[in-house]
């Protein structure tokens, strides 16, 4: 510890410690030659003596330094020094080199950015890797309304039955209207349970949490907790706003809490702005009272487990307690209808434990794949990058051997040149990391605002700006590369044979050597570049098809949106006629021509789906693919000029049990059969029992899609709106005669003024709509083209600077050719020739690593193979266009070299 | 580079360290008496070189085993003094023993015989 403060307090009187330094050995020369003369030396003699006896002074002032203890720093900062000076010596490489690298690593860095947010975040609560979810696997007899949702029953019973969990929540986030003041406005709302704030660990910055004593009595706990955000957003970060009375769905409810900062619920996509009691359910989302019904799976179960306990052993331990429940299920009178075969069947269920440490996200499930392919393409441009910028210290490599050799000769050490390169390379990579952070923020801002922000799930907690892991991140990377791409230039360098360097520098041996492996990592970028650009056609061609398959329904002037008067107390009857009068109210305006409802909206991946039976067909219903159903409106297929192909359209005095059906639907369960007075049956509507099919079919429409562009139309059936009790939401379809946009405003007003507390929610143009609903694929391939086009440029660059240094090497040579009577064109060709096998080399490899990795992309494509011999030929023609054109100036050059000037040059 | 005079004798590794300690028992010095006087006391067996000796010294001193001070010498010219610290005593104390317990060693290999006969 001394002597580390002894060393520090010298290393600040550095200039006075070497001018000691030099006093002291200059006082030991003196002395020395003293002596000599002692002995007899002549003045000059004695001098020279006791010089040869201190040996080489530089080098005794540098092992002193030595012991100093700070070489190594002085030494760095003499690299960075020197590496500055000589990078401005060059400034066209620096500036091509920095660029590379900084559309390489902020490329890179960008993609972190993203994937870390949604892919990687944890959860703003204590220790989230203990969070599991809880998840039912097999069959369903009863409706689920995700593939990850439990009956609350069922949570219920793994709440108290289990022996792994420390403690277990539910949530289940719905809209509700929520009033304060004078407004009333849609909020994003989470019912929890009341175990939902204690397990997650997650504290209230003003008042209380909910606790279980909030989640007791159904319908009996009117009190809600405001997030972080919305109370600061809308209440002004109020401190009195404990005891606060808000209206929710009409009910009057009281403030109790504020949650911490930072934290919106365990769901990425959606904030909850307010937590409400489980208990509160059936109040919160009318027309439903889900607490006892085992038939519905609709709440996300979390779990959080016992130190020591993996989710392996979590997972086999809740086995047993999962066949109990499901034995206590199958007594219950809702599951008495089924056949002995579901009932077998779903005894077989069995419970799935996932990491829940992220929370749970469709967004995340979505996004996922294209994040990850992503990834892997900028990963690739930075590759490639590398190699580029490899090849560039490769070609400064061989202008500066002569220089590395006097440094070598001179005493140097391998090791210190190789230092003094890398640091090069990293004062390059450092600069190159600094602009790419710059880069990569606006690149993500773009994005986010592109593709992130614009959702109707509510806004999405992705951000541009980066924080410590993403600079953490770009720091990895540049670190990295820069070993990467910098390490092999510098031993070789530092290997190089000084003799012949420096006796004379045409031709040496090691440039021959250098030349080589420019060559190959030039057929190398050409490989990843082919790869990137068939990866960015693949991408681009699918979005291209699915903008051309379309909805099946003309877009043009459409618009739609939607309604959910149920929060305000219209349901049933009140509900019916809010709809049909607002339906004439919108059919009154100029502009429009007709209006039509649907319960679902189209294009957006929602889908209520139902087994069935059909009159005449013996399919099992439980294995048959099920029917999506939606509740509409007369004139629905009119305003979205879908035409009706057999029988009619529904009208308002259909009182009897009636149904549309699509061509599908009437192909799967009425082959060969006109079907339109024919009936089916709902499988698990308790009125209708499986035997007697009740649902008349009164006509057919063409197919269109429903969920999503891409899936093929499903078989669908549609029922009149106004026979469904438990109508709550609906989307309503406007065809209009001009733009629109012109109509909006007036849409708006029409609705405000059958009710201003209900507002129209996602009020837009259709094509806009089904522009948000292909932003993923967008973002993949606007992506994948910028990826695609990096790489391409890159590639050229790396193909032109081997083909220019390899011209200017054989100047002589070629002047020895054309002396001796080649013509233009063979040295032309000559020339190409290495251009057309390096490039051919590494067409031949990336089009076999194209075909090897391509198939792993096969679910994120539309309309072709992801071994579409079309789009591998057109990406090669491009890249081998660019090619030709970068390789032809070097050889256009070499075909004009003069022999006279040639045999001179040297 | 390197030319060796048959006479001499090549310094171990780490013993420059201990000849400098015990040469400023004696009383302070600067680098070039201290080389003179390893070299006499030796029957100039053993020849320091200067490539080696200033960057000792300079380690002992960041050791904080000897200190230096700047002093005019005994023709009237500036020179830097070294001079033996507390803890270099000490250091110099157990590396000596340190090192007779090695001689002792190497002889005990080296020469069974005449080690026995003393």
């Amino acid at each position: 510890m001394n002597s580390f403060l002894r060393k520090l307090s010298w290393l600040r009187r550095r200039r006075q410690k070497e001018a000691e330094l030099r006093e002291e050995l200059d006082f030991h020369l003196e002395e020395e030659a003293e002596e000599r003369r002692a002995d007899g030396l002549t003045e000059e003699e004695a001098g020279y003596a006791a010089r040869q006896d201190l040996g080489n002074y530089a080098l005794v002032q540098e092992d002193t330094r030595t012991a100093w203890g700070w070489t190594l720093l002085e030494q760095f900062i003499q690299d960075v020094r020197f590496a500055f000076r000589s990078l401005r010596k060059s400034p066209l490489f620096t500036v091509v080199a920095v660029l590379t690298l900084a559309f390489g690593i902020g490329a890179n860095t960008a993609m972190f950015s993203l994937m870390d947010q949604v892919l990687l975040e944890l959860l703003p609560v204590k220790h989230p890797e203990q969070l599991v979810l809880v998840a039912e696997r097999g069959i369903r007899l009863g409706d689920s309304w995700g593939d990850n949702d439990i009956s609350y029953p069922m949570y219920r019973d793994f709440r108290d039955g289990n022996q792994v969990f420390s403690g277990m929540f539910c949530r289940y986030p719905t809209s509700v209207a929520l009033g304060y003041g004078d407004r009333t406005e849609r909020a994003s709302a989470e019912l929890v349970s009341g175990s939902y704030f204690p397990v997650l660990g997650v504290a209230a910055i003003v008042g209380r949490t909910l606790t279980p004593d909030d989640d007791r009595i159904p319908g009996g706990h009117p009190v809600a907790m405001l997030s972080y955000s919305f109370w600061q957003n809308r209440f002004s970060s109020d401190q009195s706003i404990v005891g606060r009375q808000i209206v929710i769905n009409g009910y009057t409810f009281t403030v109790i809490g504020v949650s911490q900062a930072g934290f919106a619920g365990v769901e990425l996509g959606y904030k909850s702005q307010v937590f409400i009691p489980m208990m509160m359910q059936a109040q919160m989302t009318p027309l439903s009272d889900r607490l006892e019904d085992r038939s519905l799976s609709w709440a996300t179960a979390f779990g959080r487990l016992q130190p020591g306990i993996s989710i392996a052993q979590a997972n086999a331990s809740l086995q047993p307690l999962m066949h109990s429940i499901l034995e206590v299920e199958l007594q219950t009178p809702m599951f008495q209808h089924y056949s002995d075969y579901d009932r077998a069947q779903f005894l077989k269920n069995s419970v799935e434990l996932l990491p829940g440490s992220h929370g749970w996200s469709g967004l995340r499930e979505h996004m996922q794949t294209p994040l990850w392919v992503l990834a892997a393409l900028s990963g690739a441009v930075l590759l490639l990058a590398c190699t580029n910028l490899a090849n560039l210290l490769l070609a400064r490599a061989t202008t500066r051997e002569r220089e590395i050799a006097v440094r070598l000769a001179i005493g140097a050490g391998p090791r210190r040149i190789i230092r003094l390169l890398l640091v090069e390379s990293l004062l390059l990579s450092a600069i190159g990391t600094v602009l790419g952070l710059g880069l990569a923020f606006l690149a993500d801002r773009v994005l986010v605002a592109t593709y992130f922000s614009a959702d109707s799930a509510g806004d999405l907690p992705v951000s541009s700006i980066p924080d410590a892991r993403v600079l953490l991140f770009a720091l990895g990377t540049m670190l990295l590369t820069t070993l990467v791409f910098g390490l092999a230039p510098a031993i070789q360098s530092a290997q190089a044979d000084i003799v012949p360097t420096l006796k004379d520098r045409m031709g040496s041996a090691a440039a021959g050597k250098q030349v080589y492996l420019r060559k190959l990592l030039v057929s190398g970028q050409m490989a990843l570049a082919l790869l990137l650009l068939i990866g960015a056609s693949l991408f681009l061609r699918t979005l291209a098809n699915l903008e051309n398959t379309g909805p099946g329904f003309s877009t043009e002037h459409l618009m739609a949106f939607s309604i959910d008067p149920s929060l305000n107390g219209y349901v049933n009857d009140t509900a019916n006629v809010f709809f049909r009068r607002l339906t004439n109210d919108l059919q009154t305006l100029p502009g429009v021509s007709s209006v039509g409802l649907s319960t679902i909206p189209f294009l957006q991946g929602h889908g209520w789906s139902n087994p069935i039976i059909a009159e005449g067909y013996s399919g099992d219903p439980g294995q048959e693919q099920r029917p999506i159903c939606d509740m509409i409106s007369p004139k629905l297929f009119t305003t979205l000029r879908v035409p009706i192909v057999a029988g009619r359209d529904f009208t308002v005095l259909d009182t009897r049990p009636v149904a549309l059906i699509n061509e599908t639907f009437a192909r799967k369960y009425f082959p060969g059969r006109n079907p339109v007075g024919l009936h089916f049956g709902l499988v698990n509507d308790q009125s209708a029992r499986p035997d007697t099919p009740n649902l008349e079919v009164v006509g057919v429409v063409k197919d269109l899609k429903f969920k999503n562009l891409r899936d093929p139309a499903p078989p669908q059936a549609y029922f009149p709106f106004w026979q469904d009790v438990r109508l709550r939401h609906m989307t309503f379809y406007l065809r209009t005669r001009v733009d629109p946009q012109q109509v909006m405003q007036a849409v708006r007003e029409q609705v405000r003024r059958l009710d201003p507390n209900v507002p129209a929610i996602d009020l837009r143009a259709i094509d806009e709509q089904i522009g948000l609903s292909l932003k993923t694929e967008r973002l993949v391939a606007s992506l994948s083209a910028v990826f695609g086009g990096l790489a391409t440029v890159l590639a050229v660059i790396g193909l032109y600077g081997v083909m220019a240094y390899s011209v200017a090497r054989r100047t002589q040579e070629i002047g020895i050719r054309v002396a001796f009577g080649a013509l233009q064109s063979d040295v032309l060709w000559m020339v190409m020739r290495q251009v057309v096998v390096l490039s051919g080399t590494g067409f031949a490899v990336g089009g076999l690593l194209a075909f090897a990795l391509s198939s792993l992309i096969r679910s994120q494509l539309y309309g072709l193979q992801p071994h579409d011999p079309f789009t591998y030929v057109s990406a090669a023609v491009v890249l081998a266009v660019a090619a030709c054109a970068a390789g032809f100036i070097p050889s256009w050059r070499a075909s004009r070299v003069d022999p006279m000037h040639a045999l001179r040059h040297e | 580079m390197k030319e060796k005079t048959p006479s001499r004798i090549e310094l171990l590794q780490g013993t420059l360290d201990l000849l400098i300690l015990r040469t400023l028992l004696t009383g302070r010095a600067h680098g070039h008496a201290i080389a003179k006087h390893i070299q006499r006391t030796s029957e100039e067996l053993l020849q320091v070189e200067t490539g080696s000796l200033y960057p000792a010294l300079h380690r002992l001193e960041a050791q904080g085993w000897i200190e230096a001070s700047w002093e005019t010498s005994d023709k009237g010219k500036r020179a830097k003094y070294y001079q033996l610290t507390t803890r270099g005593r000490k250091q110099l104390a157990s590396e000596h023993s340190k090192w007779k317990a090695f001689s002792r060693a190497m002889g005990l290999i080296l020469s069974p015989g005449e080690e026995e006969a003393r």
